[in-house]
């Protein structure tokens, strides 16, 4: 069966297309302004987590984490700063941890999860760890969260 | 203190309903090109009526309790106004169709009588709102169009208490407070919080949701002074625009679609998470009071359960075998002895998602009991002032802090 026409782009015939970028507000700053935050953030999750502070290493990464375009370099980095904290979290901490963040951080932490979901083998990605935050974050913050993290337009 | 009274009218879905003044009738739409109107008999509703003319699914029904006319709007792009009138052969009283031409080339979403049941709002995915008023002169329905600045489908409406003043919930993630000021039929409308100059297509508010939910349901409060929206992304937000404040709240549970101020201090909302769930609140802030039903009294197998943490569907008996076959390869097929079919009930009184609540006793400001409508075919009523707190049901929902 023919299928092609499934490709055509048809918003390129409607004057009055919704834009993705119509959809939410841009993060304010600038790209590089992005980038040399999450290296500088990466370097301060370093320090908490030589301390043992998993939940303020957390807090950390996910406040103001980068999205939408042309920031792809701070998402991976971001994203592999918080692999290695959830790396490094023993599985009996893990509940204690998701239930001290706040909703907003709870919502990010969820969309990070998806994200290490989709790449699997990126990096130091596991699918088992990211399986057993996904579960104890689930039970904190319900399936609202998990909602959150499909209908937020501003990617991580 | 009366347990909630339950009707199950079919054994499709209810997509929506609408009591008369005397609630002694109910028109509904079982998800059919076709309105039903089931009459009270005791205990029981017997279905009386059909109001025939629509070609597609209807999508909401509204009955003005002083004027006694029905209107719908339906997937066909069409609206009709329903009036009781007697049929010229033989006399009886029967409902006339009268067409509405709305003038939009997508479905008609949702529609709502004004208070003074003078015009009407229909919510359409033509990205438009068509506010139609009675014109004597040619004898019918006109309509016209607000259009800028909504950019998705109108999913929802709500008519402010001044007659002039509607709230609009769309897909381009907004809820919206426009003027629909008809100069031949309203008076010039006295200053509110929204705004003192109120011309035809007046934005006097626009507020997004937080984290990109289209926009199911607005409502504004008796007062009109504030404003009600919840979300797909399992949000509720109240905004007061003579603050200005905003406060949403998280949900734990999934989202909600439809909702109705109590008193200017509460609201009850409900959705997929398939029980109505209450909120309160006031210029100082907004929290989740609890739930209308009762997931633990409801049903006698309530107490067998394991653990029971949470309400709704995460917990629900279909959802624990699924996990079971997965994590430890037991299956519970058809061959197998157990997993009678109760086992697959929720511990709702609804049994699947929550299409529309609407007030049932009381007036607006001091509501006694709502009527919610579900996709499980269920009409319930519900008495508001009989909350489980959100501790027992194991619903929670977080004040994600205030916006300005």
């Amino acid at each position: 069966m023919e299928v092609n026409f499934r490709k055509i782009d048809i918003d390129q015939y409607d004057e009055d297309v919704l834009l993705e970028s119509e959809l939410y507000e841009p993060d304010p700053r600038d790209p590089a302004q992005v980038i040399s935050d999450a290296k500088q953030k990466a370097a301060t999750v370093r320090t908490s987590l030589a301390q043992g502070d998993i939940a303020g290493a957390l807090s950390i990464v996910l406040e103001d984490a980068p999205y939408g375009p042309n920031v792809e370099e701070a998402k991976n980095l971001t994203l592999q700063t918080l692999v290695s904290i959830l790396n490094s979290t023993k599985a009996t901490e893990i509940s204690g941890i998701v239930k001290s963040l706040s909703p907003d951080t709870q919502d990010t932490l969820m969309k990070y999860l998806y994200k290490g979901m989709a790449m699997p083998g990126w990096g130091d990605v596991s699918g088992s760890v990211l399986l057993g935050w996904h579960e104890k974050l689930t039970e904190a913050a319900g399936t609202g969260c998990i909602v959150r993290a499909m209908t937020d337009r501003r990617l991580v | 203190m009366s347990p909630p009274e339950v009707y199950s009218l079919a054994q499709t879905s209810i997509t929506s309903h609408a009591f008369n003044a005397d609630r002694s009738e109910v028109a509904v739409s079982l998800n059919t090109k076709d309105v039903t109107i089931f009459a009270r008999e005791g205990h029981e509703w017997k279905a009386t009526e059909t109001l025939s003319e629509h070609d597609k699914i209807i999508t909401s029904i509204d009955w003005a309790p002083n004027s006694n006319r029905i209107v719908t709007s339906s997937q066909d792009r069409n609206a009709y106004v329903w009036q009781l009138s007697p049929d010229p052969q033989t006399g009886r009283m029967i409902w006339k169709p009268t067409l509405v031409l709305l003038r939009i080339n997508r479905a008609a979403t949702h529609v709502r009588w004004s208070p003074n049941e003078d015009k009407f709002a229909v919510a359409s995915g033509a990205r438009a709102i068509a506010i139609c008023s009675f014109d004597p002169e040619g004898d019918w329905w006109v309509s016209r169009l607000l259009k800028k600045p909504i950019r998705s489908t109108v999913l929802s409406v709500d008519w402010h208490p001044n007659n002039v003043l509607l709230a609009a919930g769309s897909a381009d993630m907004k809820a919206r407070v426009l003027s629909a000021y008809i100069k031949d039929v309203d008076k010039k409308p006295s200053p509110t919080v929204w705004g003192e100059k109120l011309p035809f297509n007046t934005i006097c508010g626009e507020y997004t949701s937080p984290t990109g939910g289209w926009v199911h349901a607005v409502g504004f409060s008796p007062s009109g002074d504030a404003l009600a929206f919840a979300s797909h992304d399992s949000c509720i937000t109240v905004v007061y625009p003579g603050g200005p404040a905003a406060f949403t709240i998280k949900l734990t549970s999934l989202p909600l679609l439809t909702l109705t101020w109590t008193t200017e201090n509460s609201l009850v909302a409900a959705g997929h998470d398939c029980q109505p769930i209450v909120f309160s609140g006031s210029e100082g802030g907004w929290e989740l009071t609890g739930s209308l039903d009762d997931p633990h009294s409801n049903k006698s197998s309530g107490g067998s359960r394991p653990g029971a943490p949470a309400a709704g569907r995460l917990n629900s008996a279909a959802f624990n075998t699924f996990r079971n076959a997965d994590s430890r390869g037991i299956s519970s097929g058809p061959g197998s002895a157990a997993a009678p079919a109760t086992e697959s009930e929720l511990f709702t009184v609804h049994q699947n998602t929550i299409t529309s609540v609407r007030l049932y006793a009381g007036v607006p400001g001091n509501v006694t009991q709502v009527s919610t409508s579900g996709a499980d075919g269920k009409l319930v009523v519900w008495d508001v002032n009989q909350v489980t707190p959100a501790s027992a049901t194991g619903l929670a929902g977080k004040m994600a802090g205030l916006r300005i």
